[in-house]
This record gives C-alpha cells, sequence and structure tokens, in this order.
C-alpha cells in the first residue's frame, strides 16, 4: 500500500459527475447570487457566497478522495496545497481583468492550469493515474471557486478594486488560501482508511466549509462597508437577523452621541451651561 | 482592457525570471533529505514530514528575509543573497533538531540506506542501519544537501518575488506588495509539489538514486510556471 490509498479507484455512493454539477455550478450560482443580492438588497446577503465556497470545498475534497485514493506516493496534503496555489494564481489573474466576468475566467483559467499540471505528472513525470488529468483539472476550479466565495462572503464584491484593498493588502488571502487549503485537502487525510467511505467523507468536507464560513463572516464584520449594517431604513428586510439588528442599534447609539456632541458644542458657543436634551 | 501583449512585450525579462526562480525552486526539492511518515517514526533517513510542508517553510522563510531586505536596497544580488541565507538557516535549523531528536529523544544513530559509504566523510554506513528501517537520522551528506537545496530554494522565492516587485503598475505599494507575496506564494507552492510527486514521497539527498529524476520535475515546473509567470505579469502589469 502506496502512502495516502489503496491504489485503486474508490467506491462512490454519489457519481463524481453529479459532485461536479454541484461544485462548479453551485459555486457560480452562488457568487452571482451574492453580488447581485448584495447589489439590490443589501450587504448581508453576502454571506450567500460562503455557501457557494462550500460547493467548491465539498466538490474539491470528493476530486482529492478520488485521486488520492490511488496512491500519490506522498502525502495528501501536497495535493491542496497545489489545488490552492494553482486557484490563487487564477483568481487573481481572472478578477483583475475580467470585471464582471471575473468568477468566470478565473475558474476557466484555473482549469487550464490545472489540465496542463495532470497531463504533465501522466506524461512527464509518469505518476500513472488514469484520472490525473480530470482531477487536476477539477481540484483546480473548486480551489479557484472556493477562494472567490470566500473573498465575496468577506467583502460583498468580487470586483477587483475591492478585492485588492480589503482582502489582498490587509492579508486575508493568506487566511483564505490556508483555511480554503485545509478545507479541501484535510477530508480525505483525516478519514483515510480501511474504512473510509464516501459519506463520511464529504460531510467532514461540509463540516470544514462550514468553518471556512463562520471565519469569512467574522472577517466580514472588520470591513468598511459594514456588511450587517443597514445602509438606511428601508433596508430593513434582515432586521430579523440579530448580528444586523446589534449593528443597527449600535449605528443608533452612535447618532445619538453625536447629536449630543454637536448640541453641546453649540450651547458652547453660546456660553450656555448644563445638560443638553435635544 | 489591459494591453496584455504591451505589457508583456515591456515585461518578458521578468516572465523568463519567475520561470527560473520556479525551477530553481523545484530543483531545489530534490536536495532536501524528506522522509515523509516514514521518517516521522524514524524508519527513513529525512526530516519526519512532507516535501511540501518543508520545502513552503524553508521557501517563505526565503521570501521574508528577501522582503525585509527589499525595503533597505534594490539591489538584485543582495536581496537574492538575504533570501538563500534566510531558506539556508530555515532549513539547517529543522535539520539540527531534527536530528538532536533523532539521536537523543529515538535512540537511532544518523545513518543513510542508500549508500554504503558517507560520500562526504566516507563514514560506514550500512552497519548502522537498524533492521527493517531504511535508515535513520541525517547523516552528513543529507544535511549538506539539505543545505545546498534550502540555499538554491530560496534564491528561487527572492527570484520570483523580486521580479514579481520590479514591474511597472499603477498600485498603492500596499496593495501590490500583498499582490506580488500571495502571488510568489502561490507559485512557490505549485513548484514545490510538482517535486514531490516526481520523487514520490522520500528522498535522502543528492546521493540518492531518486535524484537522478530532477530532469522530469524541472522540465514540468518550466512549463507551469511560464504559465503562472505570464498569468501574473499581465495581472501585475495591467493594473
Amino acid at each position: 500500500m502506496s502512502a495516502g490509498g489503496s491504489g485503486g479507484g474508490a467506491a462512490e455512493a454519489i457519481p463524481q459527475n453529479k459532485l461536479i454539477a454541484f461544485g462548479a455550478a453551485g459555486g457560480l450560482i452562488a457568487i452571482y447570487l451574492s453580488y447581485f443580492m448584495v447589489q439590490f438588497a443589501g450587504p448581508a446577503f453576502s454571506f450567500i457566497g460562503a455557501l457557494g465556497a462550500i460547493c467548491a470545498i465539498v466538490w474539491g475534497a470528493a476530486a482529492v478522495r478520488r485521486v488520492a485514493n490511488y496512491g500519490l506516493g506522498t502525502g495528501v496534503p501536497s495535493i491542496g496545497m497545489l489545488a490552492l496555489g494553482m486557484g490563487v494564481v487564477a483568481t487573481i489573474f481572472g478578477l483583475a481583468i475580467g470585471g464582471i466576468a471575473g468568477p468566470v475566467v478565473a475558474f476557466v483559467t484555473a482549469m487550464v492550469i490545472g489540465l496542463v499540471i495532470g497531463a504533465l505528472a501522466n506524461r512527464i513525470i509518469g505518476m500513472g493515474i488514469p484520472i490525473m488529468e480530470q482531477s487536476m483539472t477539477e481540484i483546480a476550479g473548486a480551489g479557484t471557486l472556493a477562494i472567490v466565495g470566500l473573498s465575496t462572503a468577506m467583502t460583498g464584491t468580487f470586483m477587483f478594486d475591492v478585492i485588492l484593498t480589503e482582502v489582498i493588502a490587509t492579508g486575508y488571502i493568506a487566511l483564505i488560501f490556508i483555511v480554503a487549503g485545509i478545507a479541501i485537502l484535510h477530508p480525505f487525510n483525516a478519514n483515510l482508511g480501511p474504512d473510509e467511505k464516501q459519506d463520511r467523507t464529504l460531510s467532514t468536507a461540509f463540516e470544514k466549509g462550514a468553518i471556512a464560513m463562520v471565519m469569512a463572516g467574522i472577517v466580514s464584520q472588520f470591513q468598511p462597508v459594514h456588511p450587517l449594517l443597514p445602509q438606511s431604513l428601508s433596508d430593513w428586510p434582515y432586521g430579523m437577523f440579530l448580528s444586523a439588528s446589534t449593528a443597527s442599534m449600535l449605528s443608533g447609539t452612535h447618532m445619538m452621541w453625536l447629536e449630543q456632541v454637536s448640541c453641546q458644542r453649540k450651547r458652547r458657543n453660546r456660553n450656555e451651561h448644563g445638560t443638553c436634551c435635544p | 482592457m489591459i494591453d496584455i501583449a504591451g505589457v508583456l512585450a515591456a515585461n518578458f525579462l521578468y516572465v523568463i525570471l519567475i520561470t527560473l526562480g520556479g525551477v530553481l525552486v523545484s530543483g531545489s526539492v530534490h536536495f532536501v533529505p524528506v522522509g515523509g511518515a516514514p521518517a516521522a517514526m524514524a524508519q527513513a533517513t529525512g526530516i519526519g514530514t512532507g516535501t511540501v510542508q518543508l520545502a513552503a517553510g524553508a521557501g517563505l522563510t526565503g521570501l521574508v528575509t528577501a522582503g525585509a531586505m527589499l525595503n533597505l536596497t534594490d539591489s538584485m544580488a543582495l536581496i537574492l543573497a538575504a533570501g538563500m541565507v534566510g531558506a539556508m538557516i530555515m532549513i539547517g535549523v529543522t535539520m539540527m533538531v531534527g536530528n538532536l531528536v533523532y539521536v537523543y529523544g529515538v535512540g537511532v544513530p544518523p545513518a543513510s540506506a542508500k549508500v554504503d559509504y558517507d560520500p562526504i566523510t566516507k563514514d560506514r554506513q550500512d552497519i548502522y542501519v537498524s533492521q527493517g528501517t531504511e535508515g535513520h537520522g541525517l547523516p552528513t551528506v543529507s544535511f549538506v544537501s539539505g543545505i545546498i537545496g534550502g540555499g538554491l530554494g530560496g534564491i528561487g522565492g527572492a527570484l520570483v518575488y523580486y521580479s514579481l516587485m520590479s514591474i511597472a503598475n499603477g498600485m498603492a505599494s500596499a496593495d501590490f506588495v500583498g499582490l506580488a507575496a500571495i502571488f510568489a506564494v502561490g507559485i512557490f507552492f505549485v513548484n514545490a509539489v510538482i517535486p514531490s510527486y516526481n520523487i514520490g514521497g522520500t528522498i535522502e539527498g543528492f546521493h540518492d538514486p531518486k535524484f537522478k529524476k530532477w530532469p522530469k520535475a524541472v522540465v514540468t515546473s518550466l512549463i507551469v510556471t511560464f504559465m503562472c509567470a505570464i498569468v501574473s505579469v499581465i495581472t501585475i502589469g495591467g493594473l
């Protein structure tokens, strides 16, 4: 038995093609839905981007499971790091030149790089894994969608000017890199062994994706445009969210404080004393 | 829309340098004595972790030292030297502490199973290899090989980072540093994984028979890094 697998194909209850559809279509639809919902309904809907990242992570973990079952000769983590290495290069390129088509450009670029690496791994290095080309393509695409999805969840957009200043320059991209990488590589790495089952690995992937989503949510709290802060009172459909109401309470307190300060300043200018009651 | 041909023509030197850096990283991994999981149980010669972790640890330290030097000077030679020394120190400390654990913790003598006599010290190796193992610890030749590997990897990482930081663009410097750093990390990881598939998980250093496979990984890295370099130069040059 080689390191990381049993040297054969993996038994799967859910066929890989369904998981490809789930990851690729689900990821892209969620990213675009998140973008347009933030534009038209309010910044709280940026969390849909992280749901897209979860779809991509589950797909990526399933692809890692399939290819690593053949035995990579080295640890499973290497392939997750490769996915995110390809993914981060393709993501930045795609978002920088793509504009509104950014996620699709990034996705296609990553799959081209992945296909080339997979083909070279079989042709030149001679790994002899029959599904190497397909799996590398899938893993690169999944890594890219995970990065774009988490970035969208953090900022509410995938437009590169915002991503550049709020995700890349702040260093959150390093967090995304390692969190999404571990979410893709860890499910199979943790479960591999004689009783490894597809459902167990994929449910671990869901769990890892949810942890990544929580982290993206925490980061989104610190964005300059507060994602949960209503822009005006007409933006209240998501006021049911506890965090949104907390945020609006804070902003209300802040406005009352501002009023108090300006009133006191006016009274001081008029040389009056006493408390200010607007 | 970005003038792709113009950006590439203006920065083609940097595409070449980034590709060269990636190839150096890929080649350097073959020098590092990687033992993988067997070495973690003192059943194979080398450091007890995977190629990617070791290459990333040493190479990213090289990136940090090169970045620190980039604050002080524009001289390419000094920046590459800083990256090289940083990565060499990192891999050297890792190997030294690993050897301390193997010798005083596990209680095994450093010995190589691939050669009968250490090519550098001419010490006998085969009689010290425990039954049922493929060597253990880090003999002198593996240590020297690892230092060479760390140095080459550090130069490679620093070269990628320096080239990316030299591309003319219209970004604010804080954004630019973040962008160049994450591109360098991405390219570095891709080039650390490709040779780890080539050597199949474990290698003892330049005396290992597997070391002769390096041209395969270098050719693969050349093609892949060239693509990544074009993509990153277009991105940075177009902003």
